[in-house]
């Protein structure tokens, strides 16, 4: 490597590489910290977001008070079983602005064959009026689900364990299970998809709380270019057995959850920030005083102002950038390793997408490296006023 | 016209209630490729003086010319251009850096150097076998005497093929033999070169050979012939 003001920098580091490694591991911590909450964050937002257009609905219509319960079903992996009567349909269809609507049944299932498999969630669905599941099984099967079979939700198939198994007893009631629906990020994912046809006969075999006529959920289309909140507060007005949530509306409950603990892991970063950057301060100012009378030689011998920022900024930045690869890499690693310790994250089956996780890893490496520049500035305001010869006094 | 002028020079330092007139009121003309000694009692004045020719302290008041320019009423850029270019200084006390090896410390003083040489490598090479350290290339100053070190530093000060040489009481840690080696060297860069060679010291023994003398006493200057 030919000489320059940039090994100078590096002698510099690696001839305290006690401290040097300090100052990277603390910056790495805080950057960790600020990768690992904002991929949480952005995981959880964004599943939300991609869960609720994977849905396609402009409004779901539940049963008054269930709304919670909805939007734990369709964006969570729980199991919620929540009933209204089927002729409430025609009532939300005449209300105007309304152009499509279709209905899902929800179904609660001790698993037939065996014990320790948890409740699945069954979704009975119309064939007829659907337009939430057909793009979806166009895609898995290519055609319609006949009477007497099953597909079953990405994670159904993996979490029921039912990978060697071709048929199954739903409610008493044989099913062939024909497929596996591809990951659609919704709280579907984890369940049995089945048509309206087979209600029927599970209702005849009494293995199931369902009565005949009663459906869970409507999911409404309107007309192109009308604003669907005035339509849906219309439905909740004309319709009063039923609640209505509005798709930009859904999942509230848990963005507000997101919120509280997007203050608190704000507050953690600016705590952690200010620390980083005291130690920064620290350090530096430590380093200058040391190198004061090195700086008074550099610039005896000919050193501009300019070089000597120079090197000084090369050693910050360098500080800076290890500290938030280190950050980076560990805040990432966290992140894909702790996914399955909060709820939240299991829950809503949450991951980044490789572009969001270069953003987020972008936005460590910003932070690591301002917190670094600028803990270090007055440090290098001094250096940069030092001046020749009055240091050249004897050791 | 004299290659370096000295108008009047003064400084004063002031600490707290104490002033020291380190150096009073010297007018000084110096032509290229003279070879000047400065004698003096410790405290004389000597260091400042040569620090203001070096252009590495500023006068309290009086001029420096060097080929006609007023240095010290050029801007920081061209102030230490001046120190990169024009001047080789040899401290007083040590002054290499210990994170960079003997060669790296002459190569320092070529990154601050507008003509940055392609081959300074092997020129930094070149002055280090001729002060005798060839051996001790890679060796960082921890790892020599205060001697070598001495030397190391006599090296980097021609690097940038200055135009002057100042030399502060160079030979200071050298023994007997050493001191008279380096003095040869430094006395046939001045005759071979042509270079400017001001060296301050407190023995007359050295001073010999100078073209001029000049003693300091209490910051001020007399000249005392050749
Ligand atoms: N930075 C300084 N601050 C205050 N006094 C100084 C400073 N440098 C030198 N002096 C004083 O100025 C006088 C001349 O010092 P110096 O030029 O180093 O003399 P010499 O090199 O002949 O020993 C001395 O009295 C010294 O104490
Ligand atoms: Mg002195």
């Amino acid at each position: 490597m030919k000489f320059s003001i940039f090994k100078v920098a590096l002698r510099n580091l690696k001839r305290n590489a006690f401290r040097t490694a300090v100052l990277v591991f603390s910056i790495g911590l805080l950057v960790s910290i600020l990768v690992f909450g904002s991929s949480f964050i952005l995981s959880v937002g964004s599943s939300l977001e991609r869960a609720s257009a994977r849905l396609g609905a402009d409004i779901l219509v539940v049963p008054v008070g269930a709304r919670e319960y909805a939007e734990e079903m369709l964006l969570e992996t729980k199991v919620k079983t929540f009933y209204m009567d089927k002729g409430l349909m025609d009532r939300v269809g005449q209300v105007e602005g309304v152009t499509e609507i279709t209905y899902q049944t929800y179904l609660e299932t001790i698993w037939g064959v065996c014990c320790d498999v948890p409740p699945a969630k069954v979704v009975a669905f119309d064939q007829d009026t659907d337009f939430i599941v057909r793009p979806w099984l166009k895609e898995a099967l290519g055609r319609e689900l006949k009477k007497g079979e099953a597909i079953l939700g990405h994670t159904a198939y993996t979490d029921l364990d039912l990978l060697e198994v071709d048929s199954s007893v739903l409610f008493g009631a044989k099913f062939d299970i024909v497929g596996v629906l591809e990951e659609t990020g919704t709280g579907l994912d984890n369940a049995i998809f089945i048509t309206d046809a087979n209600i029927d006969k599970i209702i005849e075999k009494g293995k199931s709380r369902l009565k005949p006529n009663q459906i869970s959920l409507m999911f409404v289309k309107v007309k192109e270019g009308l604003d669907p909140y005035p339509i849906g507060a219309k439905i909740e007005s004309e319709v009063v057995e039923v609640d209505v949530i509005q798709r930009s509306e859904m999942g509230e409950s848990i963005i507000a959850t997101l919120k509280d603990i997007n203050r608190i892991f704000l507050i953690t970063i600016v705590l952690a920030s200010v620390l980083s950057m005291f130690l920064t301060w620290t350090i530096f100012t430590a380093i200058v005083n040391e190198r004061a009378r090195e700086v008074g030689i550099m610039r005896a011998i000919g050193a501009k102002g300019s070089h000597i920022v120079g090197m000084f900024m090369i050693e910050v930045f360098l500080l800076g950038f290890m500290g938030s690869v280190f950050g980076i890499a560990l805040g990432n690693y966290l992140s894909l390793t702790l996914s399955e310790v909060f709820t939240l994250l299991r829950d809503m089956a949450a991951t980044l997408t490789l572009v969001e996780r270069i953003e987020v890893s972008l936005l460590g490496l910003a932070v690591g490296v301002g917190i670094c520049v600028v803990g270090a500035l007055s440090s290098i305001i001094r250096i940069k006023r030092l001046e020749p010869l009055t240091v050249l006094k004897e050791v | 016209m004299a290659q370096i002028e000295l108008k009047d020079v003064s400084k004063v330092y002031t600490l707290g209630d104490t002033v020291i007139n380190a150096v009073e009121d010297v007018s000084l003309g110096i032509e290229k490729g003279e070879f000047i000694s400065i004698i003096g009692h410790s405290g004389s004045g000597k260091t400042s003086l040569l620090s203001i020719i070096g252009g590495i302290l500023s006068p309290s008041s009086g001029r420096l010319l060097f080929g006609g320019t007023d240095i010290y009423a050029l801007d920081e850029t061209g102030l230490a251009a001046y120190r990169a270019d024009s001047v080789g200084y040899i401290f007083q006390f040590a002054s290499l850096l210990p994170v960079l090896t003997a060669k790296e410390n002459l190569l320092l003083p070529t990154i601050f150097s507008s003509q940055r040489p392609s081959n300074s490598g092997k020129k930094a090479e070149e002055y280090l076998d001729m002060v005798g350290l060839k051996d001790k290339i890679n060796a960082y100053p921890a790892q020599l005497s205060g001697g070598q070190q001495r030397r190391i530093a006599i090296a980097r000060a021609l690097m940038n093929d200055p135009e002057i040489l100042l030399a502060d009481e160079p030979t200071g840690d050298l023994d007997e033999e050493t001191e008279a080696d380096v003095m040869d060297f430094l006395k046939r860069i001045n005759s071979e070169k042509g270079i400017t060679f001001i060296l301050v010291t407190h023995s007359s023994e050295l001073a010999r050979g100078a073209t001029r003398r000049i003693r300091m006493t209490q910051g001020r200057i007399e000249e005392i012939g050749s």
